[in-house]
């Protein structure tokens, strides 16, 4: 009896293994961060995010919108990529099994920060995307001006000019 | 020479004994401050290249110092005639030439005071950009051809005109009118007559030779000959037309007589 019930519990896992194996296999596109090391830079330079999408399916897929997700990792927050200059999703007819298309999104780094970033494909009809893997990079504060030389000089030139003017000023009654 | 001297001191103690006269320089120290600043710490603007803050910096410079000038330019003289000082000076032996030059060198002196103040923002701004002495040369070279076309153009209307009132006025439409589509993106400039403005506008010219010395690096004079030669023709006009002023106020006369 007790041999019976492991042969129900294994054949059990084994069914649910293969449902979910079926899942994943169900995937029919997928999609690749090609640059995820080049994405590191500076706040103002422009970067393509290259990507890749490839039907690992047996039949044709159609319609599929492709786009850019970012998130901030610091404040948890997506990003607003109208703001970072970001190319609208890009809409693929149709792809063969097989297939490959090189996908590309020239962006903008705004901010410095720490930011997530991954491809999402929509295939008409279907009820859940197909997503990339999670790419990590940074962009660092851009720092054209040396705060340390232009502050005192901001701050203190117009103290300079008054008092100078001041006494040039006390040298001589002014008039007003 | 005495007296172009002469007259040149008076304006200059007139200029920073009063207090209204010396508060220009300091709003001036505090415009070039918050611009700095401003580069420093706002977000966008601090996304542009140096050289485009720098650039940014050149205009502001350039910009406050054509309407100061402007403004101090418009009353120098028509000044003189609401005072009514202006008959006793010219009955004294005072050529209009020296009277017209001193007043100059007063008003371009304010010029200069501007751009000394200006002198410690560009060279911190362009610290580590090798434009330091291009930035500080040609903003006192482009700024002192501006400035004294402006100063010429103001003499003129002032002695045609003889009142502060119209002389500044039209004197700030003038400098509004060129200054407004220089300041303009370049959407302005795609037809054909927006164009052909920005390529006679004197101002859109200064600007246009300081973008290609701060932001591309074209830093001989010769590289930029297209942009100098309008400063120069508008300088030269300016001052055939402060040329025609002064035959004109010769001809009607100290007392303005209807001609």
């Amino acid at each position: 009896m007790k041999k019976f019930y492991l042969l129900v519990l294994i054949l059990s896992n084994m069914l649910v293994i293969s449902y979910t194996s079926a899942q994943v296999v169900s995937s029919s596109l997928m999609l690749n961060i090609l640059s995820s090391n080049e994405l590191n830079g500076t706040a103002g330079d422009y970067v393509t995010v290259q990507a890749q999408i490839k039907n690992i399916s047996t039949k044709p897929q159609s319609n599929i919108v492709t786009y850019l997700s970012l998130s901030d990792n610091d404040t948890k927050l997506p990003v607003d990529l109208e703001d970072w200059s970001a190319e609208k999703g890009q809409f693929i007819g149709s792809i063969d099994p097989n297939q490959t298309f090189p996908l590309n999104w020239k962006i903008h780094f705004v901010k410095a920060g720490s930011y997530s970033l991954t491809v999402i494909a929509i295939i008409e009809g279907n009820s859940r995307p197909e997503i990339s893997t999670i790419t990590h990079f940074t962009v660092l504060a851009k720092k054209n001006l040396n705060p340390a030389h232009v502050l005192p000089v901001a701050l203190g030139t117009p103290i300079v000019v008054i008092i100078f003017l001041f006494l040039i000023a006390s040298r001589r009654k002014v008039d007003y | 020479m005495n007296a172009i001297k002469q007259i040149w001191l008076k304006e200059i103690k007139e200029e920073l004994y009063t207090w209204k006269s010396m508060v220009w320089l300091v709003v001036t120290a505090f415009l070039f401050s918050f611009t700095t600043y401003l580069l420093l710490t706002n977000k966008e603007l601090s996304l542009l290249d140096q050289t485009e803050l720098l650039f940014l910096l050149s205009q502001i410079i350039i910009g406050v110092g054509l309407l100061i000038i402007t403004i101090d330019a418009s009353s120098i003289i028509t000044s003189e005639f609401e005072k009514e000082t202006a008959e006793s000076l010219f009955l004294s032996p005072i050529k209009i030439k020296d009277f017209i030059l001193g007043k100059f060198l007063a008003s371009f002196t304010l010029w200069v005071l501007i751009f000394i103040i200006a002198t410690p923002y560009i060279t911190v701004s362009s610290a580590g950009s090798n434009l330091v002495l291009p930035f500080l040369g040609y903003v006192l070279f482009l700024g002192s051809l501006g400035v004294s076309a402006f100063i010429f153009l103001n003499f003129a209307i002032s002695l045609l005109y003889r009142s502060s009132k119209n002389t500044l006025t039209t004197s700030l439409i003038v400098l509004l009118l060129l200054a407004i589509p220089a300041f303009l993106s370049s959407t302005f400039k795609n037809n054909t007559l927006g164009s052909f403005l920005g390529k006679v506008n004197p101002i859109d010219n200064i600007f246009g030779f300081l973008d290609n010395v701060l932001v591309d690096y074209h830093t001989r004079l010769i590289d930029n000959w297209q942009f100098f030669v309008p400063v120069i023709i508008f300088f030269a006009l300016m001052l055939l037309f402060l040329i025609y002023a002064v035959r004109v106020f010769k001809r009607r006369g100290l007392i303005q007589k209807e001609l």
